[in-house]
């Protein structure tokens, strides 16, 4: 071993300003160290990322298909969707189409006669008019839900044919918003924001309705990659003490995600009432 | 040097809090819209045990929570061990269970029962921060039983909303019950009917004083209709105005020291302002129009009436000390018995339309008018609750005319009185 060396390191160890740069140094690798240790940056021992269902038919994303690397050219033909449409919209109207009225009157068919109405024998009963009245309400709601439904399907049908070969992905991951395409589910975000609000209690006749539209708080949460809430602040409060007090329970409830994150996360979350609004 | 390792020191801590940049949300709406309840039953501490106590306890306390619509009852199948122990601490009570089952608030309470003496204690918790927010120990009568839980509700919305409910009033109506019209009055939830009147006549329009303790009302017993005030208490029973023709539709003003009525003494129905005595003040309206059914605002500076001066009757609204009288409603053909909530924000009234009387209500504006009431029927007389979370009504819906209450949105609405007997013209009492 040559003595070189050591002498060279000797003089730099008489150097006074060697004690101060060890000092730094010293700092700076133990706060990257505490850094690491708390978890600050997350760890990246997990192989993949964690998977976050969320109810899809709630909680729609923008565009589900953003982070599918290779989507397929669209294989349904559009006919599909017209056969369904005249399927559900008008299935009488199919029904022989072929033969125009050759012999419009030469045999009418059979005229089905209308059974004879029980005439309503004495006075009507009030209870009874009230529960036909009522089952006639049932009837047209269901047809209103009915309807409501299939024009659903129809948008659906609509989307799927538009989203070229969204459907038929069975060997393509389902991507995500933000994501890279093999994660299923939708954003962290959108699943913690998605999680406080299920966790947020609050009735309309809480809040005084000439103040609905405009009350507002504001909110800032930080998860730790494990999912724990590690701090919240109320920045904002709304001045409604209820509502304030409903948002903390809230935040509370929702200290524990079902779900670790990727990575430390802070929200700032608007807390408000505007779809409410909306609906009064 | 020292500044470099500064900067090299800095840049270390602060190079996770860049990376962590906070994402803006926005939550607008609460996932659910109604608080989670646990509703327990009373538990028996000593003398004698009593299922009915604790049935009827439960039975008037969860009606009157449900009535205020701002609960969600968590199902008692649901409930663990904890519902049946008796601990009302804080400490004693185990809120993981409570929270487990999704309550975010519970009731729990005991009662003891000695001879007649009965002994209820109730508390109310947040299951979330575990604290108690109230509780009352109320001592009276097994028959009793009902009051503390009418009571106890009131407390209950008090503590959550910060204003008291008003289920410990009375609703004053007017039911053929006894063969003749007569004034009744019943807790706001249909029981406990009494009679107050023997009129054996017809009596009608009834209204509380501000203070509760009187009830006006209009009565033919002297083959007029003829103005009376009855103290509830004594029973003492007073004619205050009789002068020839109408003498009806008395409110008497928040300040308890006039009251107004319609007189038509002079031919044609206007608004004036009597004394407790009955002597007139001040006549408010003149119009060659029909002017009836006032009512006062909070504050006693405006009152609300019907008239038909510009054609059909429409609601308008007068000031008191400047007689400036603006029409308040533009729509229906015929618009009747305005009430003025308690809050003084909005006006509640009937409209006939399509051969059918519905309850609306308006701002005091004219603004922002809504339709209350749907179905068949006709919907009348309206009154709102000392707190204007609620509006009684009399409907004709299921038959008889029979009484009616809803929240002051139109959800929620439950018959009170039974429809073989004809009941209308309710008023809600203020707070006892």
């Amino acid at each position: 071993m040559s003595v070189a060396p050591l002498r060279q390191f000797n003089t730099f160890h008489s150097d006074p300003k060697f004690g101060r740069l060890l000092l730094v140094s010293l700092i700076a690798h133990g706060l990257i160290w505490v850094a690491f240790s708390i978890d600050l940056f997350g760890t990246n021992t997990r192989p993949k990322p964690p998977i976050y269902y969320v109810d899809l038919i709630h909680k729609p994303v923008l565009n589900p298909q953003a982070g599918r690397p290779d989507p397929r050219p669209a294989k349904k033909p559009k006919a599909a969707t017209v056969k369904r449409t005249v399927q559900t919209a008008a299935p009488t109207v199919t029904k022989k189409p072929t033969k125009p009225a050759v012999k419009p009157l030469v045999k009418p068919a059979k005229v089905v006669k209308p059974k004879p109405v029980p005439k309503p024998t004495t006075k009507i009963d009030q209870r009874k008019e009230q529960k036909v009245q009522s089952a006639l309400d049932e009837i047209r709601e269901r047809q209103a839900r009915q309807a409501e439904r299939d024009a659903l399907k129809d948008k659906l049908a609509k989307l799927r044919d538009s989203a070229g070969a969204a459907t038929v992905a069975a060997d393509v991951p389902v991507g995500m918003p933000d994501g890279t395409g093999d994660e299923a589910g939708i954003a962290v975000v959108a699943f913690v924001q998605a999680f406080i609000q299920q966790n947020w209690a609050l009735s309309r006749y809480l809040i005084d309705q000439s103040r609905i539209a405009n009350i507002e708080a504001k909110a800032t949460l930080v998860y730790s990659a494990a999912g724990k809430l590690i701090r919240y602040r109320i920045n904002t409060p709304s001045g409604n003490q209820q509502f304030d007090d409903s948002l903390k329970k809230a935040i509370i409830k929702s200290q524990q995600l079902p779900q670790p994150l990727p990575k430390i996360l802070e929200l700032n979350v608007t807390f408000n009432l505007k779809e409410m609004a909306g609906r009064n | 040097m020292l500044l470099r390792g500064f900067i090299v020191c800095l840049v270390c801590c602060a190079l996770p809090w860049s990376v962590m940049a906070a994402t803006d949300i926005e939550i607008s709406s609460p996932g659910e819209q109604s608080i989670p309840l646990a509703l327990t039953w009373l538990l028996p501490t000593q003398g004698t045990q009593s299922a009915k106590v604790a049935a009827e306890f439960n039975e008037v306390l969860d009606a009157d929570l449900d009535l205020s619509g701002l609960f969600r009852f968590v199902s008692q199948a649901a409930f663990l061990d904890d519902a049946k122990h008796i601990g009302l601490y804080s400490t004693q009570v185990n809120f993981p269970q409570w929270r487990m089952l999704g309550a975010e608030t519970l009731i729990k309470g005991t009662y003891s029962l000695d001879g007649e003496k009965l002994v209820v204690e109730a508390r109310l918790f947040d299951v979330v921060n575990r604290r108690l927010l109230t509780g009352r120990r109320y001592v009276g009568e097994r028959k009793d039983v009902r009051r503390m839980a009418h009571a106890f509700a009131d407390l209950v919305l008090k503590e959550l909303t910060g204003e008291e409910g008003p289920f410990s009033a009375r609703i004053a109506y007017i039911s053929n019950q006894s063969g003749d019209k007569e004034l009744w009055l019943m807790d706001v939830d249909g029981k406990r009917p009494l009679r107050l009147t023997n009129h054996r006549s017809i009596v009608l329009n009834p209204d509380f004083s501000p203070r509760g303790k009187e009830i006006l009302f209009t009565s033919y017993r002297a083959n007029n209709p003829d103005l009376y005030r009855k103290e509830i208490y004594s029973g003492k029973e007073a004619k205050i105005s009789y002068k020839q023709g109408l003498n009806v539709a008395g409110r008497m003003a928040p300040n308890e020291r006039e009251i107004a009525l319609t007189l038509s003494k002079d031919g044609n129905p206007e608004i004036y302002l009597i004394g407790t005595s009955g002597r007139v003040r001040k006549r408010v309206t003149n119009s060659w129009g029909i002017d009836s059914d006032p009512s006062w605002s909070p504050d006693g500076s405006q009152l609300a009436f019907i008239s038909n001066r510009q054609g059909n009757p429409h609601v308008f609204i007068t000031d008191i000390f400047s007689g400036k009288t603006e029409r308040l409603t533009r729509r229906g053909k015929y618009n009747a018995t305005p009430a003025w909530s308690p809050k003084g924000d909005r006006i509640a009234f009937t409209r006939q339309e399509g051969g059918r009387f519905d309850i609306y209500t308006v701002n005091t504006d004219g603004s922002d008018e809504r339709r209350l009431s749907f179905g068949p029927g006709n919907s009348e007389h309206p009154r709102w609750s000392p707190d204007g979370r609620f509006i009684i009504y009399s409907s004709d819906k299921a038959g008889n005319r029979a009484i009616y209450v809803m929240r002051a949105d139109g959800t929620g609405a439950r018959r009170l009185t039974n429809a073989k007997s004809d009941s209308r013209h309710p008023a809600w009492s203020p707070r006892w």
